[in-house]
Protein backbone atom coordinates (compact mmCIF):
# COMPACT_ATOMS: atom_id res chain seq x y z
CA UNK A 1 0.00 0.00 0.00
CA UNK A 2 1.47 3.11 -1.00
CA UNK A 3 1.10 6.37 1.00
CA UNK A 4 -1.49 7.99 -0.44
CA UNK A 5 -3.46 5.15 -0.67
CA UNK A 6 -2.97 4.64 3.25
CA UNK A 7 -3.61 8.42 3.06
CA UNK A 8 -6.71 7.71 1.44
CA UNK A 9 -8.11 4.78 3.18
CA UNK A 10 -7.26 6.62 6.68
CA UNK A 11 -9.36 9.40 5.52
CA UNK A 12 -12.07 7.34 4.46
CA UNK A 13 -12.18 5.61 8.04
CA UNK A 14 -11.21 2.20 6.63
CA UNK A 15 -10.08 -0.23 9.51
CA UNK A 16 -7.56 -2.17 7.06
CA UNK A 17 -5.49 1.69 6.15
CA UNK A 18 -5.13 2.11 10.18
CA UNK A 19 -4.25 -1.58 10.89
CA UNK A 20 -1.53 -0.86 8.23
CA UNK A 21 -0.52 2.75 9.37
CA UNK A 22 -0.21 0.77 13.21
CA UNK A 23 1.89 -1.98 11.71
CA UNK A 24 3.96 0.48 9.82
CA UNK A 25 5.40 2.79 12.49
CA UNK A 26 4.00 1.20 16.09
CA UNK A 27 7.74 0.17 16.47
CA UNK A 28 8.96 3.50 15.47
CA UNK A 29 6.24 5.20 18.11
CA UNK A 30 7.25 3.07 20.53
CA UNK A 31 10.92 2.80 20.48
CA UNK A 32 10.75 7.04 20.34
CA UNK A 33 8.18 7.32 23.28
CA UNK A 34 10.47 4.68 25.46
CA UNK A 35 13.56 6.81 24.81
CA UNK A 36 11.97 9.86 25.97
CA UNK A 37 9.81 8.36 29.03
CA UNK A 38 12.07 5.45 30.02
CA UNK A 39 8.92 3.33 31.40
CA UNK A 40 7.65 0.34 29.56
CA UNK A 41 4.05 0.92 30.55
CA UNK A 42 3.53 4.83 30.18
CA UNK A 43 5.44 4.31 26.66
CA UNK A 44 2.61 1.82 25.30
CA UNK A 45 0.05 4.59 26.96
CA UNK A 46 1.63 6.93 24.39
CA UNK A 47 2.35 5.06 22.01
CA UNK A 48 -1.91 4.38 21.68
CA UNK A 49 -2.74 7.97 22.23
CA UNK A 50 -0.26 9.24 19.43
CA UNK A 51 -2.12 6.03 16.84
CA UNK A 52 -5.46 7.76 18.42
CA UNK A 53 -4.62 11.32 17.50
CA UNK A 54 -3.19 10.70 13.94
CA UNK A 55 -6.76 8.38 13.27
CA UNK A 56 -8.57 11.65 15.05
CA UNK A 57 -6.49 14.44 12.51
CA UNK A 58 -5.71 12.71 9.89
CA UNK A 59 -8.07 15.67 7.60
CA UNK A 60 -5.24 17.94 9.19
CA UNK A 61 -2.60 16.61 7.97
CA UNK A 62 -1.82 18.74 4.44
CA UNK A 63 1.06 16.57 3.28
CA UNK A 64 3.61 19.64 3.91
CA UNK A 65 5.75 16.86 5.27
CA UNK A 66 5.93 13.11 5.18
CA UNK A 67 3.60 10.99 6.75
CA UNK A 68 6.62 9.63 9.48
CA UNK A 69 7.62 13.01 10.23
CA UNK A 70 4.41 14.20 11.15
CA UNK A 71 3.94 10.60 13.33
CA UNK A 72 6.98 11.55 15.09
CA UNK A 73 6.42 14.67 16.04
CA UNK A 74 3.19 13.91 17.17
CA UNK A 75 5.40 10.94 19.26
CA UNK A 76 7.72 13.60 20.73
CA UNK A 77 4.39 15.98 21.39
CA UNK A 78 3.04 13.60 23.89
CA UNK A 79 5.62 12.61 25.17
CA UNK A 80 6.94 15.76 26.39
CA UNK A 81 3.49 16.59 27.29
CA UNK A 82 3.29 13.02 29.39
CA UNK A 83 6.79 14.29 31.32
CA UNK A 84 5.65 17.82 32.51
CA UNK A 85 2.23 16.44 33.55
CA UNK A 86 4.26 13.71 36.08
CA UNK A 87 7.10 16.19 37.19
CA UNK A 88 3.79 18.54 38.15
CA UNK A 89 2.28 16.12 39.81
CA UNK A 90 5.89 15.53 41.26
CA UNK A 91 5.88 18.74 42.79
CA UNK A 92 2.26 18.49 43.53
CA UNK A 93 3.07 15.29 45.87
CA UNK A 94 6.38 17.25 47.21
CA UNK A 95 4.49 20.37 48.38
CA UNK A 96 1.18 17.76 49.96
CA UNK A 97 4.57 15.68 51.83
CA UNK A 98 6.01 18.64 53.26
CA UNK A 99 2.22 20.34 54.26
CA UNK A 100 1.25 17.08 56.26
CA UNK A 101 -1.22 16.23 53.58
CA UNK A 102 0.18 12.61 52.52
CA UNK A 103 3.07 11.11 54.47
CA UNK A 104 3.48 8.55 51.73
CA UNK A 105 7.79 8.83 50.04
CA UNK A 106 7.49 10.20 46.71
CA UNK A 107 7.73 7.10 44.41
CA UNK A 108 11.38 8.02 42.14
CA UNK A 109 11.73 4.91 39.61
CA UNK A 110 14.76 2.81 39.25
CA UNK A 111 17.29 2.35 36.90
CA UNK A 112 15.34 2.25 33.49
CA UNK A 113 16.57 -0.79 31.18
CA UNK A 114 16.16 -0.74 27.55
CA UNK A 115 15.85 -4.10 26.08
CA UNK A 116 17.87 -3.23 23.35
CA UNK A 117 20.77 -2.53 25.17
CA UNK A 118 23.85 -4.59 24.91
CA UNK A 119 24.20 -7.29 28.03
CA UNK A 120 27.60 -6.15 29.40
CA UNK A 121 26.56 -2.32 28.69
CA UNK A 122 23.93 -2.56 30.93
CA UNK A 123 24.76 -0.89 33.78
CA UNK A 124 26.36 1.99 32.41
CA UNK A 125 23.45 2.14 29.71
CA UNK A 126 21.06 2.69 33.16
CA UNK A 127 23.31 5.17 34.15
CA UNK A 128 23.52 7.05 30.99
CA UNK A 129 19.64 7.05 30.47
CA UNK A 130 19.46 8.56 34.14
CA UNK A 131 21.78 11.47 32.74
CA UNK A 132 19.59 12.31 29.53
CA UNK A 133 16.07 12.41 31.86
CA UNK A 134 18.07 15.74 33.22
CA UNK A 135 18.47 17.18 30.17
CA UNK A 136 16.58 20.55 28.93
CA UNK A 137 14.04 19.14 26.74
CA UNK A 138 15.30 20.05 23.02
CA UNK A 139 18.43 18.44 24.01
CA UNK A 140 17.09 15.27 25.05
CA UNK A 141 14.82 15.12 22.23
CA UNK A 142 17.65 15.57 20.04
CA UNK A 143 19.83 12.57 21.90
CA UNK A 144 17.22 10.28 22.07
CA UNK A 145 15.71 10.82 18.27
CA UNK A 146 20.22 10.43 17.02
CA UNK A 147 20.97 7.49 19.34
CA UNK A 148 17.84 5.60 19.91
CA UNK A 149 16.23 5.94 16.75
CA UNK A 150 18.75 6.75 14.42
CA UNK A 151 17.36 9.21 12.60
CA UNK A 152 19.40 11.18 10.44
CA UNK A 153 19.69 15.02 11.05
CA UNK A 154 17.25 16.41 8.08
CA UNK A 155 14.87 13.95 9.76
CA UNK A 156 14.89 15.36 13.14
CA UNK A 157 15.81 19.02 12.15
CA UNK A 158 11.88 18.05 10.21
CA UNK A 159 10.48 16.53 13.31
CA UNK A 160 11.26 19.82 15.35
CA UNK A 161 10.59 22.48 13.06
CA UNK A 162 14.35 23.93 12.73
CA UNK A 163 17.63 23.61 10.87
CA UNK A 164 19.71 20.87 10.55
CA UNK A 165 22.50 23.07 12.25
CA UNK A 166 20.69 23.78 15.18
CA UNK A 167 20.40 19.95 15.45
CA UNK A 168 23.66 19.33 15.28
CA UNK A 169 24.43 22.00 18.38
CA UNK A 170 21.93 20.80 20.57
CA UNK A 171 23.31 17.67 19.64
CA UNK A 172 27.10 18.41 20.87
CA UNK A 173 25.62 20.57 23.62
CA UNK A 174 23.69 17.26 25.33
CA UNK A 175 26.63 14.75 24.47
CA UNK A 176 28.96 17.89 26.54
CA UNK A 177 26.77 18.47 29.45
CA UNK A 178 26.50 14.35 29.82
CA UNK A 179 30.37 14.30 29.61
CA UNK A 180 30.04 16.93 32.43
CA UNK A 181 27.66 14.89 34.04
CA UNK A 182 29.38 11.70 34.22
CA UNK A 183 32.14 13.10 35.18
CA UNK A 184 30.90 14.35 38.10
CA UNK A 185 30.04 10.80 39.43
CA UNK A 186 31.87 9.40 42.22
CA UNK A 187 34.52 6.67 40.62
CA UNK B 1 28.96 7.44 26.72
CA UNK B 2 29.51 4.62 24.22
CA UNK B 3 27.23 2.39 26.44
CA UNK B 4 24.64 3.32 23.95
CA UNK B 5 26.45 2.13 20.90
CA UNK B 6 25.09 -0.85 18.57
CA UNK B 7 21.65 -0.53 20.56
CA UNK B 8 18.90 -2.19 19.37
CA UNK B 9 15.54 -0.70 18.66
CA UNK B 10 12.45 -1.75 21.37
CA UNK B 11 9.95 -3.26 19.57
CA UNK B 12 6.07 -2.37 20.52
CA UNK B 13 4.46 -4.89 22.87
CA UNK B 14 2.86 -7.88 21.60
CA UNK B 15 -1.36 -7.36 21.18
CA UNK B 16 -0.52 -3.75 20.64
CA UNK B 17 -2.80 -2.97 17.63
CA UNK B 18 -5.91 -5.47 19.64
CA UNK B 19 -5.37 -2.87 22.92
CA UNK B 20 -5.42 0.12 21.01
CA UNK B 21 -8.46 -0.89 18.96
CA UNK B 22 -9.95 -1.64 22.44
CA UNK B 23 -9.54 1.71 23.96
CA UNK B 24 -10.69 3.20 20.48
CA UNK B 25 -14.13 1.88 21.30
CA UNK B 26 -14.54 2.51 24.89
CA UNK B 27 -13.38 6.20 24.05
CA UNK B 28 -15.62 6.69 21.30
CA UNK B 29 -18.62 5.08 23.02
CA UNK B 30 -19.88 7.91 26.07
CA UNK B 31 -19.64 10.55 22.30
CA UNK B 32 -22.18 8.39 20.85
CA UNK B 33 -24.41 8.80 24.02
CA UNK B 34 -24.24 12.76 24.52
CA UNK B 35 -24.54 12.87 20.69
CA UNK B 36 -28.21 11.18 20.46
CA UNK B 37 -28.98 13.05 23.61
CA UNK B 38 -28.11 16.51 21.51
CA UNK B 39 -29.57 14.95 18.10
CA UNK B 40 -31.91 18.39 16.57
CA UNK B 41 -35.08 16.53 16.18
CA UNK B 42 -34.68 15.37 20.21
CA UNK B 43 -33.92 19.03 21.89
CA UNK B 44 -37.07 20.48 19.39
CA UNK B 45 -39.34 18.10 20.69
CA UNK B 46 -38.20 18.15 24.60
CA UNK B 47 -38.34 22.23 24.15
CA UNK B 48 -41.72 22.05 22.22
CA UNK B 49 -43.00 19.82 25.07
CA UNK B 50 -42.01 22.50 27.76
CA UNK B 51 -43.22 25.30 25.95
CA UNK B 52 -46.78 23.85 25.45
CA UNK B 53 -46.85 22.64 29.33
CA UNK B 54 -45.92 26.46 30.21
CA UNK B 55 -48.34 27.71 27.89
CA UNK B 56 -51.29 25.70 29.31
CA UNK B 57 -50.11 26.61 32.84
CA UNK B 58 -50.65 29.95 31.94
CA UNK B 59 -54.01 29.68 30.34
CA UNK B 60 -55.36 27.90 33.76
CA UNK B 61 -53.82 29.78 36.28
CA UNK B 62 -55.79 33.00 34.66
CA UNK B 63 -59.20 31.13 34.09
CA UNK B 64 -59.24 30.78 38.04
CA UNK B 65 -62.02 33.02 39.11
CA UNK B 66 -61.35 35.05 42.15
CA UNK B 67 -63.72 33.92 44.99
CA UNK B 68 -65.23 37.01 46.23
CA UNK B 69 -67.44 35.11 48.57
CA UNK B 70 -65.06 33.98 50.86
CA UNK B 71 -63.91 36.03 53.52
CA UNK B 72 -60.34 36.97 53.45
CA UNK B 73 -57.79 35.19 55.57
CA UNK B 74 -57.70 37.89 58.60
CA UNK B 75 -61.42 37.88 58.76
CA UNK B 76 -62.53 34.23 58.90
CA UNK B 77 -60.18 33.51 61.50
CA UNK B 78 -61.32 36.36 63.49
CA UNK B 79 -64.95 34.78 62.66
CA UNK B 80 -63.71 31.21 63.65
CA UNK B 81 -62.82 32.21 66.96
CA UNK B 82 -65.50 34.96 67.47
CA UNK B 83 -63.36 37.63 67.68
CA UNK B 84 -65.44 39.87 65.44
CA UNK B 85 -65.12 42.96 67.86
CA UNK B 86 -68.46 41.49 69.52
CA UNK B 87 -67.79 41.79 74.03
CA UNK B 88 -68.83 38.50 75.81
CA UNK B 89 -70.80 41.01 78.00
CA UNK B 90 -73.11 42.18 75.57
Amino acid sequence: MTEQELLSGLRNGEEPAFKELVTQFRDKVFNTALGLLQHHAEAEDTAQEVFIQVYRSIDKFKGDSALSTWIYRITVTKSLDHLRRKTRKKRFGFLSSLLGEDNRLIHEPGDFDHPGVQQERKEDAAMLFKMISQLPENQRTTFVLKKVEELSYREIAAILNTSEAAVDSLLQRAKQNLRKKLSELPP
Amino acid sequence: MNSLNGLKKAEAPEFFYTRLSGRMQNETEPVRKTSFLLRPALVTAVLSVVLVLNVISLIKTNEQPVNSNKPAGIEAFAEAYNMDGSSVYE
